[in-house]
């Protein structure tokens, strides 16, 4: 089965494309900003910070992957969700649960909100309706959470306390604390723990092939529907992991439009990586925070304004080179 | 809708329906007419978005961004450089055009979600040129216009929106209309069958940012005030959801989603039984309930009421993935 | 008649009974006057990305309930509508329209924010309604006075607060070298200008100036470059979320100058969650204006502060300093609101406001509430306090601001 599944994704969609050309690129970035690091320490210095927050992007990028694999759907309310977990986790920290049993607890309760969420919500509307009344329902789950957050919680910013106590490292001139480790690793360790799951389980298998075929699937005994819902709650859970990251670090506050910014360059991300790749999104994301501090910095004219449109210029540009973004493949398109 | 065939029904309704708009400020307050005026604003935004993503298939998240750049025209226009309110609505109209065919042309590189996304960057983008020249736009804290009364607003509004209605009608009937839809349906078809495809999604993107760029103007005119924050991505978000709200594909759908969206809200934020905390909850449960009961809009419930045209191949499949699924 | 005309008349039909439902309502003699209740109400942000000021009229309405439960203003009750405006001025515009024209308040108290009050000021002067005691610190509101009469603020402008530090920078901190983190428009603009006038001669000492833009949380890139300009003091003029992400990172990379915050974001709040989230935040500077709660818990006006709070806005912070700005507005309010007279008008009102001379006890003790029918900044004085073992102790002399 899993080869089937795996010769199905092949055939499908993907038409071998020219397959050096990323990597090599992808390359020449990496020994840009290595020496760039190693000959100032500014440089070095927004780098590194540029890859911590690339690293929170990342997270939510591969959520929106997650989801828009299984189903199609742009998930609009994927930064909004991980808001309404991150808080969930303050309420129990609130309630006297130190920090990891509650980072524990928030994930199981994101994976049960997720799989809710698709079976009320977004279930009942692809049943009747079509892609972009999904897309709507999501619009419209959006400007649901954000509001509930506000109505239980209370607009004010809350502090919310970090897993690592804040160490500072100091190399050479730069400064990362701990948690900005942590959170490029955390988000990487999520990639791989998902690709280990698609790849090794059965669950994973049966969640892949749902995507691809869901008619032979449901032949083989598969229950479709249900793996919908698992890739929503599965997706929640790095929602919850982006939320509770992005709040560890100093830029970002515990508030109901805290997650906002983030999923705009999660959205460019999972783009520019190819929406079918999660290492894409990733390295998209890292790409994005790197690029993102390095114009701010070193491109003049780039005022603070102008900061988000350039990234997505450069972005597009991206796109128009390669439509299906870095790690994405070609599709065949069917009269 | 697809009528090739004027129906007297469907003529009778629009002449009834046009008669309400009318004579309805007479029994309105000031504040209701400007309210209504703001209808009217959506009412145009929608049906421009409906031309781009309704009939032509391409899905746009950024009209608010076309607002902005009409609505800034109208205010630069009058504020700074002396012109009266209604000429600058056709200035904003041209530049809503070269807006749209500058967006239009690398859209066409992009399909389903990778265009949603140009459009979602354009959204953004819009509002951060802004700031970002201040001495030409007035920067964040913007430009205060001249104020008018409920009813000045009221006639202009749904007047040019009348305007609109004929134009989007006389297009989408005719050939342009035809090859719009034929690129949503399936492009390859329509390329084999001699439409150029370059060129009407271009046109259908330039048409469609004129028509927002006009519903900015009136937008301005209606808040007398314009700033960044008034063409924020919510807008652009809010334009869509009145869109397939009133059913995509459809002209008379995109009344039902222009008073939704901009009555819906108000009533609830004025209201006694919610809390201000709560507007956004129940608002965006009605918009899911909304698309779980009615998914292809107001506009077929009304189509199965009074039995209008025949029962049309529904025009929400707007497919978000590439093709070939 | 066919099944499809009978459709079309009951929409009609359906519709014009629906206008109908909102006819035109008698207007009185001095709108939202009645004789027990006076009718106000205002447009803040209690949702979006402003919502973190949403505190603020809830503590105005708090106030507001405190002196209803003792008889009110001349035997009339206030009632004070709210309405969420999410800090877009399309959505101020209708609502504010919706208080006069169909909420028909007496005034229009309190509104948040500079572009929602520029959007409404043309059309509530037009009407003579009283914009009063906006909740921004632009200097237009004092200013622009002969052109807009109705209109009129409360706090100190930001011009004026940073020309405080800049005065103070200039005379004792004469190795200054001054790194400038300031929000790229006119708010943080108007806070750099004040800077500049108040260093006079020193602002050569400015070695880097940096901005963000207001959708910008992360300030570290901005940060770094300030540190590497070699600033030694910190002119942070920014909103909330950057000041603390700003105090956070300076203090990550090794950098401890001294650091001048400005006081829409030096609440002690703010204060705590960034030193919780590690900032070294001992010594900084800012400049106040109302009523120390924190450091004189016994005095009469703490006591009620507290007191107004635990009964009528419950679950507020007493160290919030927005909800004591709240408080001392309300307070202002209710002073002009009985000063003009058995039977207000809004003249009568604006008429108030312009001869006020009154000791706000939420205010801090020696600064003044003062206006003439020329001189339209009511609050016009601050002192400097700084932040030690956890909160905010004022130092030194009070400022006023020379005109």
């Amino acid at each position: 089965m899993t080869a089937v599944v795996a010769a199905l994704e092949r055939r499908l969609w993907f038409r071998p494309s020219t397959s050096w050309i990323v990597p090599a690129a992808l390359v020449g970035v990496a020994v840009f900003l290595v020496v760039g690091s190693l000959r100032s320490s500014l440089f070095a210095q927004q780098t590194i910070s540029g890859l911590a927050n690339g690293g929170i992007y990342a997270s939510l990028a591969v959520a929106l992957v997650l989801i828009y694999r299984a189903t199609e759907v742009i998930n609009f309310a994927q930064g909004a969700l991980a808001t309404f977990t991150t808080y969930v986790a303050w309420q129990l920290m609130a309630w006297g649960l130190s920090y990891w049993p509650a980072f524990a607890c928030t994930l199981g309760i994101a994976f049960a909100g997720g799989f809710l969420v698709e079976l009320v919500a977004i279930r009942p509307v692809e049943r009747r309706g079509s892609q972009i009344t999904a897309v709507i329902a999501a619009i419209g789950l959006l400007i649901l959470v954000e509001g509930s957050v506000g109505w239980i919680w209370g607009n004010q910013v809350k502090f919310m306390p970090a897993p690592f106590p804040s160490h500072i490292y100091n190399v050479g001139g730069v400064a990362f604390s701990r948690q900005d480790l942590s959170t490029i690793g955390i988000s990487i360790a999520a990639v791989l723990v998902l690709w280990l799951f698609f790849r090794f389980t059965k669950v994973g298998l049966a969640m892949r092939a749902a995507a691809v075929r869901p008619q032979a699937a449901r032949l083989v005994g598969v229950r479709v529907s249900w793996m919908l819902s698992f890739g929503w709650g599965l997706a929640a859970v790095l929602g919850a992991v982006a939320g509770m990251m992005a709040a560890a670090s100093p830029s970002v506050l515990l508030q109901p439009s805290m997650m906002d910014g983030i999923l705009i360059y999660a959205f460019a991300a999972a783009v520019v990586g190819g929406l079918e790749s999660a290492a894409g999104a990733v390295i998209g994301a890292l790409l994005i925070g790197v690029l993102l501090n390095l114009l701010g910095s070193y491109v003049s004219w780039v005022t603070p304004q102008l900061l988000l449109p350039v990234a997505f210029v450069v972005m597009l540009i991206v796109l128009l080179v390669k439509p299906s973004g870095l790690f994405g493949r070609t599709r065949v398109r069917r009269v | 809708m697809r009528l090739r065939r004027v129906t007297a029904a469907s003529v009778a309704v629009t002449v009834v329906i046009a008669a309400v708009i009318a004579l309805l400020p007479l029994t309105l307050s000031n504040y209701h007419r400007a309210t209504g005026a703001s209808v009217a604003v959506f009412f145009i935004a929608i049906l421009a978005l409906n031309i781009v993503t309704g009939y032509t298939g391409q899905i746009s998240i950024g009209h608010g961004a076309f607002m902005a750049v009409g609505g800034y025209t109208t205010a630069i226009l009058t504020h700074d450089h002396g012109w009266s309110d209604l000429p600058t609505l056709p200035a904003a109209a041209v530049v809503g055009f070269v807006a749209g065919v500058i967006v239009g042309l690398p859209a066409l590189r992009f399909h389903g979600v990778y265009l949603a996304l140009t459009t979602f960057a354009v959204a953004l983008a819009v509002p951060q040129l802004a700031k970002n020249y201040p001495n030409f736009t007035g920067g964040t804290e913007g430009l205060a216009l001249p104020t008018h009364s409920g009813l000045w607003l009221y006639e202009v509004g749904w007047a040019v929106a009348g305007v609109m209605f004929v134009i989007a009608w006389f297009l989408l009937r005719g050939r342009t209309g035809r090859a719009f839809r034929a690129v949503r349906d399936s492009e390859v078809a329509a390329a084999s069958s001699g439409v150029t495809l370059a060129v009407y999604k271009t046109v259908a993107f330039g048409i469609s940012a004129a028509m927002a760029g006009v519903a900015g103007s009136v937008y301005v005119l209606v808040n007398n005030f314009v700033n960044p924050d008034v063409f924020g991505l919510t807008l652009s978000l809010y334009i869509l959801i009145g869109a397939v709200v009133g059913g995509l594909g459809s002209l008379w759908g995109v009344l039902v989603g222009a008073a939704f969206i901009q009555l819906l809200p108000i009533a609830l934020t004025t209201s006694h039984i919610s809390s201000s905390q709560s507007v956004p909850v129940i608002f965006g449960a009605v918009v899911i309930g909304v698309m779980a009961l009615l998914p292809l809009g107001a506009a077929n419930l009304l189509r199965v009421a009074l039995h209008f045209g025949s029962q049309s191949r529904q025009s929400s499949d707007i497919h978000l993935g590439t093709e070939g699924r | 008649m066919t099944r499809r005309m009978k459709g079309a008349l009951v929409l009609a039909v359906l519709a014009i009974v629906v206008a109908a439902g909102s006819a035109f309502a008698a207007s009185t003699a001095t709108p939202g006057v009645t004789r027990s209740t006076i009718k106000i109400g205002g447009t803040f942000p209690l949702t979006g990305p402003a919502a973190l000021y949403s505190v603020i009229p809830k503590a105005e309405n708090a106030y507001f309930q405190y002196v209803n439960a003792r008889g009110g203003v001349n035997g009339r009750k206030i009632n004070f509508k709210v309405y969420d405006d999410g800090y877009n001025p399309a959505n101020t515009v209708p609502l504010t329209k919706k208080l006069v024209e169909q909420d028909k308040v007496f005034a229009v108290y309190g509104s948040l924010g500079t572009a929602p009050t520029l959007a409404t000021r043309d059309y509530l002067n037009k009407a003579k309604v009283p914009q009063v005691l906006v909740a921004t610190g632009d200097s237009y509101w004092g200013a622009q006075y002969k052109r807009y009469p109705w209109t009129i603020g409360f706090q100190p402008d930001y011009p004026g607060e940073s020309r405080v530090y800049g005065e103070f920078i200039k005379s004792k901190v004469p190795q200054a070298k001054i790194g400038v983190l300031m929000q790229d428009d006119a708010y943080g603009q108007n806070y750099y200008n004040g800077l500049i006038q108040g260093l006079g001669a020193a602002k050569s000492k400015i070695v880097d100036v940096e901005k963000y833009d207001a959708t910008q949380t992360d300030v570290s890139q901005q940060v770094v470059k300030l540190k590497a300009a070699g600033a030694n003091v910190f002119a942070l003029f920014a909103l909330p979320t950057q000041t603390i992400t700003a105090l956070v990172v300076a203090t990550k990379v090794g950098w401890h100058p001294v650091t001048f915050i400005n006081n829409v974001s030096s609440s002690p709040t703010f204060m705590a969650i960034a030193q919780k989230s590690g900032a070294d935040v001992t010594n900084d500077i800012t400049a106040t204006y109302v009523n120390d709660v924190w450091n004189n818990p016994d005095t009469a006006s703490a006591k009620l502060y507290k007191t107004i709070l635990a009964k009528y806005d419950k679950g507020a912070d007493p160290l919030d300093a927005n909800n004591v700005y709240g408080v001392a507005s309300a307070w202002t309010f209710v002073k002009a609101l009985s000063m003009a007279g058995k039977n207000p008008t809004r003249a009568s009102l604006m008429n108030a406001f312009t001869h006020l001379n009154a000791k706000n006890p939420f205010l801090y003790p020696g600064v003044s509430l003062a206006t003439t029918p020329t001189e339209r900044f009511p609050i016009d004085q601050q002192i400097l306090e700084q932040y030690k073992n956890g909160g905010w102790h004022p130092f030194g002399r009070i400022f006023s601001k020379a005109r």
